[in-house]
């Protein structure tokens, strides 16, 4: 199973395996035959039992899988993670949830001082195995604690890798991947899109590489960054939720006559600094869009790699479009907090006006 | 209940020297009838919360427009657990309540003014407190509804010694009714049991004689078919019809004392009874 | 649309179960978010149970006089698919809509 990313080619009908999902159905599809394939795998969290999860990403496991396999957890986070440390530690597959962003600073200190540095710790003896789900960012009017972008914080401590998917199809490859992973993987689920349907194709994680010649949609690795739009004058990089946005912007940007190309980066640690490179090194300009505040924000990480690989041919510095430097707002000021069309247009135009001396 | 509700706690006003420290809360209706304000007194052993917030009656009432005032007695709820025994005497208690009223607004009584005056709803204790409130306060009384009333005293017949045996090495209770009220006021972890023996102790030197002072208003008398605390209630009924002040029953079928509290016939009853 | 059923909820106070005295509502009815659905007694009190959440009722279980252990079902909504879950809202899907203008000289070198 771990060796998926190296499936063959497709060389069957490409519509074979294609089904249209939501990302919430592709989440649950994925858990459940993470279960069935991996004896070991056990779920667990607040409401992730009979509930079914407050998004239903666990809808029907605990029925199909048992309770030993999906329970519900007591409220508290550090109680979530130091569990799934113990059970790593005795030769499970943890897949515990935190029900929200906010909700993951409780159990800082389990993910940070254990999960990350168990395996460091103890010389490879005891590997921490944990796919730990976070639905993340905002958008969905919720209050506090249920929109925050903690990907900069995680992406911080060495030990742990961090991704965030932005399709359906992205979604169940990357959390099947996840899970099959020895050490612990950050999973942010961008959870104003677990709603809308795409094309999922769970037959093979990379449909467009090889029957597809030259489409590049969807091209890369489950290890890497994602082409999500081809361009040709200035490269967007996003993940989560605002590859949707960035890719809406795109299509604005060409009614102007911008070709711009949008790099879904997937990884946040660690980055496809090879994308990046190649990606900018074509189209010579680009902004990064995240939810998170702009201090110390994982754009800064992209930018200084940009220029690590493209200075010399760069037209203007890297731009950043971002939410602000102050806590995570109440439901009706987020159209304003989260970058919108217009505040990443004007990104954009502040890298095309941009002239030397 | 999100909005329009403030709450406090009376410390600006004291009567005679000590503060009780009891919780009040004044809940605002959405949209204002315009109606005198309602104030409610809860049972022995219970709170507001128990008594009107959990079994529906503060929805009901601020639906109906009305602007309702809740307080704790000594001892319950969110309200102090007085040391001395004078806090928890009905009479002191009745001028508390009196003072909490009009504190939170209630003004006397004025011909043709429908927003002047106070309406009483009480249950159980909160019912005995209430019918004296009446008698004692026609200037601002409106119109009183009963829950679960009595003519007896069945607190004033609690068997304080017995008690406190039990309490102390385990000694059966012999009176089912003090075993029964003792056991009620241990059930809730949230009670202060000294309180609630304070509250015994001063209603014994203050028991219920509904026939010393009946109020002229008109009243609601409202108890569960199965109510064998109520069954008294038909006396109450008489003593207050030959005061001359009018006087409705309603009996619901099926219902306990304990659990006649969230009945709809008894809260569509009372709202329609004070909404004049 | 999808089921979501609602057990007793932990009435507080160390209590472990609770009695039906009279329903409020009943199957197919639509009702909201903190309208009262029930009546019911434990040892210490009667109250009404506030509904979780706004949907249509499928089934309700016990009826008057009968015991319900806290954690058993009590209540079944049929709610939409994309209903948010206890919190939020779903976001609609909306066409991209701007103000800004791009416009650039693209030296092509």
């Amino acid at each position: 199973m771990s060796e998926t990313i190296t499936a063959a080619p497709g060389i069957e009908t490409a519509a074979a395996g294609v089904r249209q999902m939501s990302m919430q159905q592709a989440l649950n599809r994925a858990l459940d035959e993470i279960l069935a394939e991996n004896p070991k795998s056990v779920i667990f969290g607040e409401d992730c039992g009979r509930l079914g999860g407050v998004f239903r990403i666990t809808d029907g496991l605990q029925a199909k899988h048992g309770e030993a396999r999906v329970f519900d957890t007591p409220l508290a986070e550090s109680g979530i993670l130091g569990m799934s440390v113990g059970l790593a530690m005795a030769g499970f597959h943890p897949i515990p949830e935190v029900q929200f962003d906010g909700f993951a600073y409780p159990a800082i200190n389990q993910i940070v001082c254990q999960i990350a540095r168990m395996n460091y710790r103890s010389r490879g003896t005891l590997p921490m195995p944990i796919t730990l789900r976070v639905p993340s960012f905002g958008g969905i009017r919720a209050p506090e604690h249920h929109g925050e972008s903690l990907e900069a914080l995680f992406a911080h401590v060495p030990g742990l890798k961090v991704v965030s998917p932005s399709t359906p199809h992205d979604a169940y490859h990357l959390l099947k991947y996840a899970a099959s992973r020895p050490d612990p993987v950050i999973f942010m689920e961008p959870k104003s899109r677990y709603w809308q349907k795409g094309p999922v194709d769970v037959t093979n994680p990379l449909p467009g590489t090889a029957a597809h010649d030259g489409d590049a949609d969807n091209s890369g690795s489950l290890t890497g960054a994602r082409v999500a739009r081809e361009g040709r004058h200035l490269t967007l990089v996003a993940w989560g939720a605002m590859v949707s946005r960035c890719l809406q912007v795109a299509e604005l940007a060409a009614e102007d006559g911008i070709d711009v190309e949008v790099l879904d980066l997937r990884w946040l640690k660690p980055i496809d600094a090879e994308a990046l490179a190649t990606s900018v090194g074509k189209t010579r300009r680009a902004v990064v869009v995240h939810e998170a505040p702009l201090t110390s924000g994982l754009g800064a990480e992209v930018a200084q790699l940009i220029t690590q690989s493209c200075f010399a041919t760069l037209k203007a510095p890297v731009e950043r479009v971002t939410g602000f430097d102050v806590p995570y707002p109440s439901g009706d000021l987020e159209d304003e907090y989260i970058p919108n069309i217009d505040r990443i247009l004007f990104g954009i135009q502040r890298v095309l006006e941009y002239r030397r001396g | 209940m999100m909005t329009g509700r403030h709450t406090m706690e009376q410390h600006r006003h004291t009567v005679e020297g000590t503060d009780p420290g009891l919780f009040v809360e004044v809940h605002e209706p959405a949209t204002d009838a315009g109606l005198r304000p309602v104030l409610l007194i809860h049972g022995f052993s219970s709170s507001t919360k128990l008594n009107w917030v959990d079994s529906g009656w503060i929805t009901t009432l601020q639906d109906a427009g009305r602007r309702v005032i809740t307080v704790d007695l000594p001892g319950h709820g969110r309200s102090h657990s007085p040391e001395d025994l004078d806090s928890y005497t009905p009479s002191r208690i009745r001028a508390d309540l009196l003072q909490i009223a009009t504190d939170a607004g209630a003004r006397p009584l004025r011909d043709g003014d429908p927003s002047t005056g106070l309406d009483v709803i009480g249950y159980s204790l909160g019912s005995r407190l209430a019918w004296e409130f009446g008698a004692t306060q026609p200037d601002l009384v409106h119109r009183i509804v009963l829950g679960g009333p009595s003519s007896a005293d069945p607190l004033a017949a609690f068997d304080l010694a017995a008690a406190q045996r039990h309490l102390a090495d385990g000694t059966p209770i012999e009176d089912a009714s003090t075993a029964g009220l003792l056991k009620m006021a241990q059930m809730l972890p949230s009670n202060n049991l000294f309180a609630m023996l304070s509250l015994i102790e001063a209603i014994k030197g203050e028991p219920f004689d509904p026939a010393e002072a009946a109020p002229h208003t008109p009243l609601l008398l409202v108890a569960g078919e199965k109510d064998e605390r109520a069954a008294t209630m038909p006396e109450l009924a008489s003593i207050a019809g030959k005061r001359g002040g009018m006087v409705e029953t309603l009996v619901i079928p099926g219902r306990t004392h304990t659990n006649v509290i969230t009945s709809r016939a008894f809260k569509e009853a009372a709202v329609q009874f004070l909404g004049v | 649309m999808a089921e979501i059923s609602f057990p007793l909820p932990d009435l507080g106070e160390g209590l472990i179960e609770a009695t039906v005295l009279d329903w409020l509502v009943e199957p197919g009815q639509q009702v909201e978010r903190n309208q009262a659905i029930v009546e019911l007694e434990t040892t210490k009190s009667a109250l009404e149970l506030p509904s979780p959440q706004a949907g249509k009722v499928v089934r309700i279980h016990g009826a008057p006089g009968d015991t319900i252990n806290v954690g058993e079902p009590l209540i079944v909504f049929e709610v939409p698919d994309d209903t948010a879950g206890i919190v939020g809202t779903v976001p609609k899907d909306e066409a991209p809509k701007r103000r800004v203008r791009l416009s650039a000289v693209l030296d092509e070198d």
